[in-house]
């Protein structure tokens, strides 16, 4: 076996050869006369479309008493419209090998479909039917307003899902809806039923705040002909309004520590962080690149030191969840029970070191060039196309925001990451929430000192 | 809508290595696949969970490569990566902008070359360490996350290597050594046990080349392929096999697992479609009856494990809602599946079921990655990467006939593996600490 030595050691490291030229599909945008918009773009060789009919305003507008009322509208959509009920409806969409999917999040409503191109017409068809016909009958909104309820159980048992729905209720002030889920609380979703569901979807029902996005092999479609044939008659709804802005207040700006006793969990769920940021601020892609290196990455700062160098957990992470008001920020790892307290002051350390630690230039050029690398490759399918087109219409961001992408990330240098780190990370007012075994790391944590500790437990 | 033919050449390197290459212009990204014929199936007893400890030590460094460092340059270049290890295969995979490929394959020749040559104590180690906290993440520390490990001991013997799982036992990771890591590479690890897909933005005849100067010297293993022995086993399970888990569940939820035919044969085919019709998405019959119309299920899911070894699986769940019997879920679950045994599908049933499958197949098959690892996978386990284009005209040739006899085969009482997981009973005391809020009163309702 001492051949193989041998055989490889020769040959260098190769060099890369000349990067294809790429640059992001160019779209065409048109708008109907009542004011709703339609993007399409052209992928050649791209037979399978991808569609989706975008409305802005989401779980951001629910009243607070009705929260998740959208998210539950969004599932309801597809249980019956005037036409079908909902298993005709299912069955059609079927039959045109088209999944259909309609989900709300903070800051839309979306009704997606992908369909091979011959069949768009008919599969655009049942998205119009849905958004503009659905009769949310009684008792299949009860039903999945009970399946909600049941996955609110399941999440409380489950220790990742435990801890990120602890740790935004801990993060933001009570005035905050991101205090909780898009899709509500036991208490609020217990109260909503179809008239919920109906006002919600009455809320947000304004052509004008909603955009048509195709994006395959479109062969001569006329996408802009089929979006009036659908769409085109549609008004505002009496009760429709604009998007309202979300409040986003911290609830603290002190560190303290709150724990989840879970009596002899295997490992604990970290979460350290805060509110973080909107999607639409001016250092956006020195933010990118800094949580990138901080936690993104497999060669993060934090990945090195909690899972390469001291193997307390399978993967350590840490980023910012842009909306379009401030989502939360937060470093992530579930570590090792015995390891629990060395791996919280790790990862409260290394937010500290972002904030006075200049990225070397390995760990810049790493984080960039993976960046403006990994763009081609994230956009190799219809679907991820109109993702990202979807994302541009959602936060409200300029045309040539993608396009502009990889330059503006080449341009970000050590100076702007340390910016963006000092800016917008602060361990000083991190909230630290814990599930796992306190009997295992109490006396650890109190002596670690990082701030006021309140324990609660789950009985399950 | 038309088939899309997958285009494609397939050789050997004098050392066994087999390449296979598929140009595809359209974006200008490349994806390189390499499948090893090695998986937790070549583990012996005292041993489980090596193949997948081995995996991570492939990250961990090689005589040119640091440890970690494989995957910092791919990310560097803007590409994306991992390794994943099954019952019946290793895989590693790389996606790169195109003018990154012969990076690529020097990244994997060298481990494959040499990667003895960097192992450490101190890297067995830690990956020992990340690879335990990814077994108390992925099963112990989950809810029902222990289903698939009994699921596979309901369905093969103990003395059959599907018996166990993949991640393997705590014990037997702690004693893996270097010795063992030595051992497993100088065995398994050799281009005679390795495919190499090639697929995308790429000119074949200088793939070739970069292929042939970077693996053409890594010498073969005369030794493979390594005797497993008879992996056969009887195509049902005998006799029912029940287990009952209590332990800190939210909801009542039953498991299935049944006996299957293996991987490529024409029955399995048939089973997925049966899974399809039975539990793929919320026009099929499980979905319809125990979801919607009888609301005794909070989710359902049936599907197949194509494996080679003997028998493939057969799997599916259903959670119960609240105050739902178990035992009348299960009954509900059962005539569903007996209804399919006994009479075949509607032709509108199945006609929707193969446009769901025709789907699936052309989505999965937009993304290069998909496509390479698809050809390995083809190439490792029935010698013949050309399945890829044979797949989807098999499933649309499946008639209802043949579903309803697939289905005869597999879902018997005898082959029927019944696990279900039952909540634990948690006494009511709240300690004083816990503030009166909202989190006290959720969790009590948990329980009730």
């Amino acid at each position: 076996m001492t051949s193989r030595d041998e055989s490889v050691s020769s040959l260098e490291r190769p060099q890369p050869g000349v990067p294809r030229p790429y640059t992001f599909p160019s779209f065409e945008r048109s708008r109907l006369d009542n004011g709703l918009s339609v993007i399409s773009v052209d992928l050649p060789a791209r037979p399978l479309l991808a569609g989706v009919l975008i409305v802005l305003g989401g779980a951001g507008d629910d009243p607070e008493s009705e929260a998740g009322a959208t998210v539950l509208m969004a599932r309801a959509l597809s249980e019956g419209t005037d036409t079908y009920d909902a298993i005709e409806f299912v069955e059609a969409t079927e039959r045109l090998g088209a999944s259909l999917h309609a989900e709300a999040g903070w800051d839309a409503l979306s009704v997606s479909v992908d369909v091979p191109a011959e069949r768009f017409p008919a599969a655009l068809d049942l998205v119009a039917e849905v958004m503009a016909r659905p009769t949310f009958p009684a008792s299949d909104v009860e039903r999945l307003r009970d399946e909600r309820l049941n996955d609110l159980l399941q999440a409380r048992a489950d220790p990742r899902r435990r801890a990120e729905e602890a740790f935004i209720e801990t993060i933001y002030a009570s005035s905050s809806p991101y205090r909780h889920s898009a899709a509500g609380t036991r208490e609020t979703v217990e109260g909503l039923g179809s008239d919920e569901t109906r006002r919600a979807l009455a809320r947000r029902f304004d052509p004008a705040s909603m955009t048509l996005i195709v994006g395959g092999e479109l062969g001569g479609l006329d996408v802009h002909a089929l979006a009036v044939e659908r769409f085109g008659s549609w008004t505002a709804h009496a009760h429709a309004g604009p998007a309202t802005t979300v409040d986003a207040a911290p609830s603290s700006m002190e560190r303290r520590v709150r724990v989840i006793h879970r009596p002899d969990a295997v490992q604990t769920e970290i979460r350290v962080g805060h509110p973080g940021l909107p999607r639409r601020i001016p250092d956006f892609h020195a933010v990118s690149v800094m949580s990138a290196i901080l936690g993104g990455l497999f060669n993060s700062r934090l990945n090195r030191k909690l899972r390469e160098e001291k193997g307390y957990t399978y993967g350590a992470s840490a980023g910012f969840d842009l909306r379009r008001s401030a989502g939360p920020f937060a470093a992530r790892a579930a570590v090792n029970t015995d390891v629990t307290v060395p791996a919280i002051v790790d990862m409260i350390a290394e937010l500290e070191a972002i904030r006075t630690e200049a990225p070397t230039a390995d760990e810049l050029s790493a984080a960039r060039d993976y960046l403006v690398g990994v763009f081609p490759l994230r956009f190799e399918t219809p679907g991820a196309v109109v993702g990202a087109l979807s994302g541009l219409v959602m936060q409200g961001l300029p045309d040539d925001e993608l396009a502009r992408y990889r330059g503006e990330i080449e341009a970000v240098d050590a100076d702007a990451v340390l910016a963006a780190a000092r800016a917008h990370v602060r361990p000083d007012e991190a909230a630290v929430v814990l599930v796992g075994d306190a009997d295992a790391f109490m006396p650890a944590l109190e002596a670690a000192n990082l701030g006021p500790i309140s324990v609660e437990r789950d009985e399950a | 809508m038309a088939g899309l033919t997958i285009d494609f050449t397939d050789e050997r390197l004098p050392n066994g290595l087999r390449l296979v290459i598929a140009e595809d212009h359209v974006a200008p990204v490349v994806a390189v696949n390499i499948w090893y014929a090695v998986g937790s199936k070549h583990e012996v007893p005292g041993k489980t969970g090596f193949a997948h400890l081995f995996e991570h030590v492939m990250f961990q460094g090689s005589a040119h490569v640091t440890k970690a460092e494989h995957i910092g340059l791919i990310q560097a270049v803007g590409g994306t990566m991992n390794g994943t290890t099954w019952l019946d295969r290793t895989n590693y995979f790389e996606t790169v902008p195109s003018h990154q490929l012969e990076l690529v394959l020097w990244l994997e020749a060298d481990r494959m070359g040499t990667l003895l040559e960097a192992l450490s104590q101190e890297n067995l180690d830690n990956q020992r360490e990340v690879v335990k906290n990814e077994k108390r993440w992925s099963y112990d520390n989950r809810p029902y996350g222990s289903w698939n490990q009994r699921l596979l001991a309901g369905v093969y013997p103990p003395e059959h290597p599907y018996h166990h799982p993949t991640i393997g036992s705590m014990e037997d990771l702690d004693a893996a050594s270097l010795d063992d890591v030595s051992s497993f590479f100088r065995t398994h690890y050799a281009p005679n046990n390795a495919v190499l897909s090639i697929v995308g933005d790429v000119d074949p005849a200088q793939a070739r080349a970069w292929v042939e100067r970077y693996f053409g010297t890594i010498p073969a293993n005369p030794a493979l392929p390594v005797d497993i022995g008879d992996l056969s086993l009887p195509p049902i399970l005998g006799a029912e096999v029940r287990e009952t888990v209590v332990e800190a569940v939210p909801l009542p939820r039953i498991y299935w697992g049944f006996r299957a035919p293996v991987f490529g044969d024409h029955r399995l085919d048939a089973l997925d479609l049966a899974g399809q019709i039975l539990a793929g998405g919320k026009g099929s019959r499980l979905h319809r009856r125990l979801v919607r119309d009888e609301r005794l299920a909070q989710d359902v899911s049936l599907f197949s494990l194509g494996l080679v070894g003997g028998a493939s699986v057969t799997a599916g769940w259903a959670t119960a809602r609240p105050g739902v019997d178990l035992a009348r879920l299960e009954e509900a679950y059962w005539e569903e599946l007996q209804r399919l045994a006994d009479e075949p599908p509607t032709e509108d049933e199945l006609a929707r079921a193969k446009a769901l499958t025709e789907a699936d197949e052309l989505g999965s098959l937009q993304r290069v990655e998909e496509r390479a690892d698809r050809l390995s996978m083809y190439a490792t386990l029935f010698d013949d990467p050309g399945v890829v284009n044979e797949m989807l005209p098999r499933y649309l040739s499946v008639t209802a006939d043949q579903v309803q006899e697939a289905c005869r085969a597999v879902f018997r009482a005898d082959n029927r593996y019944v696990l279900t997981y039952l909540p634990a009973e948690v006494p009511a005391e709240v300690p004083p600490e816990v503030p009166a809020g909202d989190h006290a009163a959720d969790a009590a309702a948990a329980i009730a």
